[in-house]
């Protein structure tokens, strides 16, 4: 029932995606179509992120006594230091919005199960790390809405039954906010950044030749982007957090911190409630449609003469070349990884030697399709 | 039947298409559902993605006694299998091994590359193709 419904919803959404597609061709070319770097763009907003977190990270100071002077220092004093803030500021929310239309294209182009799940699962963890790093770097500012992040955090965290408590000291040691939390944002902030290039790696694995760069053009249109909002909505602080004042508001950045107004609304555990299912409903969603029969190409020993063809043309890198010695005057031989082909016939065009069959689609059959569709087509057919 | 008599009513069009590109459900009749509805002379089979397209399919359709060949996959940048109808169009454009054969009419084969929206300009496309392939039929035989 499920499958069939989250198929429907796939099907449709795959139709208004295929009309959009079409009518950004008409107008920028498919060479130029943003829609087909669906994925390379959010890196290119990590590339920014990381560019202007270093130049930030330069004046930057990480105590709690002059983390907001440094930062108030780098907006006024330094030149163009509003200009790398503002930029900070919005490349992320930039990378969040390009990640979800990427996650949502290939949810509903369907390039998301089966030979794919390794990228949604890390496409997933990719996520929360964004959101992590996304709220520590809203602490690393120390205003009042810093402030209210790791206190509502700290609670929020030790609302979990069992590892809360331990987890909440994580931030906040024996219920002080000291430079400690100012390190463990930093060191949250920072290290899951790097961290996000290890994710990534395996976000790629089993993709040969990922597209991961934007052309020359797209990327001047979304740098671009940024720069005019920076200039436009400057990124500014709130007044210092002082503790002996509860801040009762704040600016909220809807791309990384819309848990809080979430938990402000329904209380630590119910908010909880509401995120663990969802994150296990978005992570198990490839398995709600049911899979067709697999069968994987296979390789005929006899005909394969091993001149990698196949193996260089494998979109999912499931065909690697083997030695082999089974007496064949050929030196290699392709063998196929079961679970990782697609039985998308790539390997099947680019082989010359007829070695290489999808059992689903042989190719002797397609040629006798052919050979039968242009015979039989010499008598007249009833419409 | 020789090459001079063929004209618009009876030249033979193959159409080798991937899967997922033009929705062809409700399009195909004929015996084996080879028979492109509302196109005369025209046949399509179907394979998984155009990247499946192997220089002998061309060859055998040519043998067979198609007068046009067109290799379909979607529209390039987007294939649901990465880069398989990048790959076809590169084998046609005679840049990637395995090659096609000297001896297939080039001029006679095409590459359309169309997303599954697309039906009837698809169909459209395949009457010019027609059209294209008569005429080259004809400079061929002046040439010969
Ligand atoms: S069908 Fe061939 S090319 Fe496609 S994924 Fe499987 S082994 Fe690779
Ligand atoms: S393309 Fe064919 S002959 Fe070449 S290595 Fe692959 S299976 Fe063997």
């Amino acid at each position: 029932m499920i499958s069939v419904v989250l198929t429907k919803i796939v099907r449709e959404g795959q139709k208004v995606l295929l009309r959009i597609e079409d009518i950004l061709n008409k107008i920028l070319g498919s060479e130029q179509n943003v829609l087909y770097y669906h994925g390379a763009i959010p890196n290119f907003f990590m590339w920014m992120l990381f560019l202007s977190g270093l130049l930030l990270f330069a004046y930057y100071t990480c105590t709690l006594e002059a983390a907001y002077q440094s930062v108030e220092y780098i907006t006024q004093k330094i030149p163009f230091g509003d200009m790398i803030r503002g930029i900070h500021r919005y490349a992320a929310d930039a990378m969040m919005l390009a990640v979800w239309l990427h996650a949502l294209r290939v949810y509903l182009t369907d390039r998301y199960r089966e030979y794919r799940i390794i990228a949604w699962y890390s496409g997933v963890a990719l996520t929360v790390m964004m959101l992590i790093i996304g709220i520590s770097g809203y602490i690393l500012v120390w205003d009042e809405r810093s402030y209210i992040i790791v206190k509502m955090m700290s609670e929020f965290l030790g609302a979990l039954p069992f590892v809360g408590e331990t987890l909440s000291h994580a931030f906040i040691n024996d219920n002080v906010i000291s430079n400690y939390t100012m390190s463990m944002s930093f060191f949250l902030h920072a290290g899951i950044s790097l961290s996000l290039l290890v994710m990534l790696w395996i976000h790629y694995m089993r993709i040969s030749r990922p597209l991961v760069n934007v052309t020359w053009a797209i990327g001047c249109l979304l740098a671009g982007i940024v720069l005019v909002v920076s200039a436009l909505f400057p990124a500014t602080s709130g007044p210092e957090a002082n503790f002996t004042v509860e801040p009762t508001y704040f600016d909220i950045d809807w791309f990384y911190l819309w848990i809080f107004p979430v938990m402000k609304a329904v209380g630590y555990p119910l908010t909880w409630l509401i995120v663990l299912p969802a994150l296990v409903v978005v992570t198990i969603l490839p398995s709600l449609i049911k899979s067709k029969d697999h069968e994987a190409a296979n390789v005929n020993a006899n005909k394969c003469v091993g001149c990698k063809l196949c193996s260089v043309d494998c979109p999912y890198e499931a065909i690697y070349m083997a030695p082999r010695n089974d007496g064949s005057k050929f030196k290699e031989i392709a063998i196929v990884i079961d679970e990782r082909c697609a039985e998308c016939g790539l390997c099947v065009g680019a082989c010359n030697f007829d070695a290489i069959e999808l059992p689903f689609n042989l190719s002797p059959v397609v040629m006798d399709d052919i050979r039968m569709a242009l015979e039989e087509g010499a008598e007249p057919v009833a419409a | 039947m020789s090459e001079t008599e063929k004209n618009i009513d009876n030249v033979k069009v193959m159409v080798i298409a991937c899967a997922r590109s033009v929705n062809l459900e409700g399009e195909l009749s004929g015996l084996h559902g080879r028979n492109l509805s509302g196109v005369d002379n025209a046949y399509v089979v179907q394979v998984p993605c155009s990247g499946m397209i192997q220089p002998r399919m061309i060859e055998s359709a040519f043998n067979s006694g198609a007068d046009g060949v067109i290799a379909m996959g979607c529209q390039i940048g987007d294939c649901h299998f990465r880069e398989g109808n990048k790959f076809c169009r590169e084998r046609l454009l005679g840049v990637r091994p395995p090659m096609i054969k000297k001896t297939v009419p080039k001029n006679r084969l095409k590459g359309l590359w169309m997303s599954e929206v697309q039906v009837n300009d698809f169909k459209n496309r395949v009457e010019n193709f027609k059209k294209e392939v008569v005429e080259e039929l004809k400079l061929e035989v002046k040439k010969a």
